[in-house]
Protein backbone atom coordinates (compact mmCIF):
# COMPACT_ATOMS: atom_id res chain seq x y z
CA UNK A 1 0.00 0.00 0.00
CA UNK A 2 3.07 1.91 0.39
CA UNK A 3 2.69 3.46 -3.33
CA UNK A 4 -0.76 4.75 -2.77
CA UNK A 5 0.06 6.32 0.34
CA UNK A 6 2.89 8.24 -1.65
CA UNK A 7 0.01 9.34 -4.35
CA UNK A 8 -1.92 10.45 -1.35
CA UNK A 9 0.83 12.56 0.24
CA UNK A 10 0.84 14.07 -3.01
CA UNK A 11 -2.11 14.78 -3.74
CA UNK A 12 -2.93 15.96 0.06
CA UNK A 13 0.07 18.41 -0.62
CA UNK A 14 -1.27 19.63 -3.65
CA UNK A 15 -4.61 20.15 -1.87
CA UNK A 16 -2.77 22.45 0.53
CA UNK A 17 -1.46 24.42 -2.12
CA UNK A 18 -4.66 25.13 -4.18
CA UNK A 19 -5.72 26.00 -0.76
CA UNK A 20 -3.03 28.63 -0.61
CA UNK A 21 -3.80 29.91 -3.67
CA UNK A 22 -7.17 30.27 -2.76
CA UNK A 23 -7.04 32.34 0.46
CA UNK A 24 -4.01 34.63 -1.47
CA UNK A 25 -7.00 35.36 -4.36
CA UNK A 26 -9.49 35.90 -1.73
CA UNK A 27 -6.95 38.03 0.31
CA UNK A 28 -6.41 40.19 -3.19
CA UNK A 29 -10.27 40.19 -4.00
CA UNK A 30 -10.69 41.24 -0.29
CA UNK A 31 -7.99 44.31 -0.03
CA UNK A 32 -9.60 45.30 -3.67
CA UNK A 33 -9.77 49.07 -1.73
CA UNK A 34 -7.47 49.38 0.29
CA UNK A 35 -5.17 52.02 0.05
CA UNK A 36 -2.82 51.55 3.75
CA UNK A 37 -0.97 48.48 4.20
CA UNK A 38 0.63 47.22 7.03
CA UNK A 39 3.60 49.30 5.59
CA UNK A 40 1.65 52.28 5.36
CA UNK A 41 1.78 51.91 1.80
CA UNK A 42 -0.70 50.95 -0.83
CA UNK A 43 -1.76 46.76 -0.64
CA UNK A 44 0.11 44.89 -3.33
CA UNK A 45 -1.62 42.16 -5.54
CA UNK A 46 0.34 38.85 -4.01
CA UNK A 47 0.87 35.57 -5.85
CA UNK A 48 1.66 32.48 -5.21
CA UNK A 49 4.62 30.55 -6.54
CA UNK A 50 4.53 26.67 -6.92
CA UNK A 51 7.78 24.06 -7.15
CA UNK A 52 7.70 21.03 -6.79
CA UNK A 53 8.25 18.90 -3.73
CA UNK A 54 9.90 15.30 -2.70
CA UNK A 55 6.87 13.83 -0.14
CA UNK A 56 8.44 11.84 2.24
CA UNK A 57 7.89 8.19 2.12
CA UNK A 58 9.04 5.03 1.97
CA UNK A 59 9.56 4.99 -1.74
CA UNK A 60 11.42 8.19 -1.93
CA UNK A 61 13.78 7.10 1.13
CA UNK A 62 14.82 4.55 -1.14
CA UNK A 63 15.21 6.65 -4.21
CA UNK A 64 12.83 5.26 -6.23
CA UNK A 65 10.47 8.05 -5.91
CA UNK A 66 8.23 8.75 -8.91
CA UNK A 67 6.00 10.56 -7.00
CA UNK A 68 6.50 14.35 -6.78
CA UNK A 69 4.62 16.43 -4.54
CA UNK A 70 4.24 20.26 -4.39
CA UNK A 71 4.45 23.13 -2.37
CA UNK A 72 4.22 26.96 -2.50
CA UNK A 73 7.83 28.16 -2.73
CA UNK A 74 7.22 31.66 -2.00
CA UNK A 75 4.18 34.38 -1.92
CA UNK A 76 5.50 37.12 -4.50
CA UNK A 77 3.73 41.04 -4.36
CA UNK A 78 2.89 41.87 -8.18
CA UNK A 79 5.35 44.73 -9.00
CA UNK A 80 2.83 46.09 -11.50
CA UNK A 81 1.38 50.19 -10.77
CA UNK A 82 -1.07 51.08 -8.34
CA UNK A 83 -4.30 52.33 -10.09
CA UNK A 84 -4.08 56.29 -9.68
CA UNK A 85 -8.16 57.53 -9.33
CA UNK A 86 -8.74 61.24 -8.93
CA UNK A 87 -9.94 61.97 -5.54
CA UNK A 88 -9.00 65.18 -4.00
CA UNK A 89 -11.23 64.34 -0.64
CA UNK A 90 -9.46 61.34 0.21
CA UNK A 91 -7.52 61.12 2.86
CA UNK A 92 -4.29 59.47 1.71
CA UNK A 93 -4.87 61.52 -1.41
CA UNK A 94 -1.30 63.13 -2.90
CA UNK A 95 -0.85 66.74 -3.33
CA UNK A 96 -2.24 66.54 -6.84
CA UNK A 97 -5.52 64.72 -5.72
CA UNK A 98 -4.82 61.09 -6.67
CA UNK A 99 -5.21 58.51 -4.73
CA UNK A 100 -3.43 55.26 -5.25
CA UNK A 101 -5.72 51.80 -5.22
CA UNK A 102 -3.86 48.30 -5.15
CA UNK A 103 -3.00 47.02 -8.31
CA UNK A 104 -5.98 44.38 -8.36
CA UNK A 105 -8.14 43.57 -11.16
CA UNK A 106 -11.28 41.48 -9.25
CA UNK A 107 -12.67 39.67 -12.63
CA UNK A 108 -8.73 38.08 -12.27
CA UNK A 109 -9.04 37.14 -8.76
CA UNK A 110 -12.16 35.53 -9.63
CA UNK A 111 -10.60 33.44 -12.66
CA UNK A 112 -7.76 32.58 -10.15
CA UNK A 113 -9.87 31.18 -7.78
CA UNK A 114 -11.91 29.26 -9.96
CA UNK A 115 -9.12 28.30 -11.22
CA UNK A 116 -7.37 26.69 -8.01
CA UNK A 117 -11.04 25.66 -7.06
CA UNK A 118 -10.83 23.40 -9.55
CA UNK A 119 -7.46 21.62 -9.12
CA UNK A 120 -8.02 20.92 -5.60
CA UNK A 121 -11.80 19.48 -6.67
CA UNK A 122 -9.05 17.58 -9.44
CA UNK A 123 -6.93 16.06 -6.62
CA UNK A 124 -10.14 15.52 -3.89
CA UNK A 125 -11.16 13.22 -6.57
CA UNK A 126 -7.67 11.71 -7.19
CA UNK A 127 -7.59 10.64 -3.84
CA UNK A 128 -10.98 9.86 -3.68
CA UNK A 129 -9.81 6.79 -6.36
CA UNK A 130 -7.14 5.65 -4.89
CA UNK A 131 -9.30 4.69 -1.66
CA UNK A 132 -11.52 3.27 -3.59
CA UNK A 133 -9.04 1.33 -5.58
CA UNK A 134 -7.84 0.32 -2.36
CA UNK A 135 -11.04 -0.93 -0.49
CA UNK A 136 -12.00 -2.88 -3.59
CA UNK A 137 -8.53 -4.74 -3.68
CA UNK A 138 -9.68 -5.71 0.05
CA UNK A 139 -12.51 -7.32 -1.31
CA UNK A 140 -10.38 -9.92 -2.86
CA UNK A 141 -9.69 -10.76 0.79
CA UNK A 142 -14.05 -11.18 1.10
CA UNK A 143 -15.07 -14.31 -0.58
CA UNK B 1 -11.02 10.76 22.01
CA UNK B 2 -13.63 8.12 21.31
CA UNK B 3 -11.97 6.82 18.37
CA UNK B 4 -8.81 5.95 20.66
CA UNK B 5 -11.26 4.04 22.66
CA UNK B 6 -12.96 1.90 19.71
CA UNK B 7 -9.54 1.35 18.19
CA UNK B 8 -8.27 0.09 21.41
CA UNK B 9 -10.92 -2.32 21.94
CA UNK B 10 -10.91 -3.80 18.17
CA UNK B 11 -6.77 -4.19 18.42
CA UNK B 12 -6.77 -5.93 21.86
CA UNK B 13 -9.64 -8.04 20.56
CA UNK B 14 -7.83 -9.30 17.29
CA UNK B 15 -4.88 -9.38 19.34
CA UNK B 16 -5.53 -11.14 22.70
CA UNK B 17 -8.73 -12.47 22.00
CA UNK B 18 -9.09 -14.48 19.50
CA UNK B 19 -5.85 -15.32 18.10
CA UNK B 20 -3.84 -16.19 21.04
CA UNK B 21 -4.48 -19.69 20.61
CA UNK B 22 -3.19 -20.16 17.30
CA UNK B 23 0.70 -19.45 17.97
CA UNK B 24 1.22 -21.80 20.72
CA UNK B 25 -0.07 -24.54 18.36
CA UNK B 26 1.66 -23.77 15.46
CA UNK B 27 4.87 -25.50 16.52
CA UNK B 28 7.74 -23.66 13.49
CA UNK B 29 5.42 -21.81 11.69
CA UNK B 30 3.62 -20.42 14.79
CA UNK B 31 6.28 -18.22 15.51
CA UNK B 32 6.20 -16.22 11.94
CA UNK B 33 2.22 -15.90 12.50
CA UNK B 34 2.59 -14.54 16.30
CA UNK B 35 5.02 -11.97 15.02
CA UNK B 36 3.17 -11.14 11.59
CA UNK B 37 0.17 -10.64 13.91
CA UNK B 38 1.79 -8.09 15.99
CA UNK B 39 3.27 -6.26 13.62
CA UNK B 40 0.19 -5.93 11.63
CA UNK B 41 -1.69 -5.18 15.30
CA UNK B 42 1.14 -2.64 15.62
CA UNK B 43 0.55 -0.94 11.96
CA UNK B 44 -3.10 -0.60 12.96
CA UNK B 45 -2.40 0.74 16.19
CA UNK B 46 0.10 3.70 14.47
CA UNK B 47 -2.50 4.40 11.55
CA UNK B 48 -5.05 5.44 14.54
CA UNK B 49 -2.88 6.95 16.80
CA UNK B 50 -1.67 9.25 13.91
CA UNK B 51 -5.22 9.88 12.56
CA UNK B 52 -5.91 10.56 16.40
CA UNK B 53 -3.05 13.31 16.18
CA UNK B 54 -4.52 14.65 12.78
CA UNK B 55 -8.24 15.34 14.36
CA UNK B 56 -6.68 16.50 17.21
CA UNK B 57 -4.26 19.07 14.96
CA UNK B 58 -7.03 19.93 12.65
CA UNK B 59 -9.31 20.65 15.56
CA UNK B 60 -6.39 22.97 17.55
CA UNK B 61 -6.02 24.86 13.90
CA UNK B 62 -2.63 23.51 13.27
CA UNK B 63 -4.05 21.14 10.07
CA UNK B 64 -6.54 21.36 7.32
CA UNK B 65 -9.47 19.36 7.63
CA UNK B 66 -8.20 16.96 4.17
CA UNK B 67 -5.34 16.01 6.40
CA UNK B 68 -7.39 14.94 9.15
CA UNK B 69 -9.85 12.82 6.89
CA UNK B 70 -6.93 11.38 4.61
CA UNK B 71 -5.42 10.31 8.27
CA UNK B 72 -8.54 8.76 9.21
CA UNK B 73 -9.34 7.25 5.77
CA UNK B 74 -5.98 5.70 6.34
CA UNK B 75 -6.76 4.17 9.62
CA UNK B 76 -10.19 2.80 8.67
CA UNK B 77 -7.89 1.02 5.35
CA UNK B 78 -5.25 -0.18 7.22
CA UNK B 79 -8.19 -1.27 9.81
CA UNK B 80 -10.16 -3.17 7.79
CA UNK B 81 -6.98 -5.22 5.76
CA UNK B 82 -5.92 -6.37 9.29
CA UNK B 83 -9.73 -7.94 9.87
CA UNK B 84 -9.18 -9.15 6.44
CA UNK B 85 -6.11 -11.13 7.22
CA UNK B 86 -7.70 -11.84 11.29
CA UNK B 87 -10.47 -13.62 9.02
CA UNK B 88 -8.38 -15.49 7.11
CA UNK B 89 -6.36 -16.87 10.03
CA UNK B 90 -9.51 -17.56 11.74
CA UNK B 91 -11.16 -19.31 8.60
CA UNK B 92 -7.46 -21.34 8.63
CA UNK B 93 -7.81 -22.04 12.17
CA UNK B 94 -11.03 -23.68 12.02
CA UNK B 95 -10.80 -25.24 9.25
CA UNK B 96 -8.42 -27.21 10.72
CA UNK B 97 -9.85 -27.94 13.62
CA UNK B 98 -12.92 -29.32 11.81
CA UNK B 99 -10.92 -32.04 10.11
CA UNK B 100 -12.01 -35.43 11.72
CA UNK B 101 -8.92 -37.26 13.00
Amino acid sequence: MSTLNTAVSVAASALSAERTRIEVAVSNLANAGSTRGADGKTYRRRDVVLATDTVRSFDSALGAASATGVKVAAIVEDQTAARRSFDPSHPDADSEGFVELPNINPAEEMVDMVGASRAYQANLTAINLIRDLVSRSLELGRA
Amino acid sequence: MAIDAIAAKVITGVGTGTLSPVAPTGGDGGEGFGASLARLVGTVEDSHHSANAAVNGMLNGQLDVHDAMIALQRADLTLQFGVQVRNKLVNAYQEIMRMPV
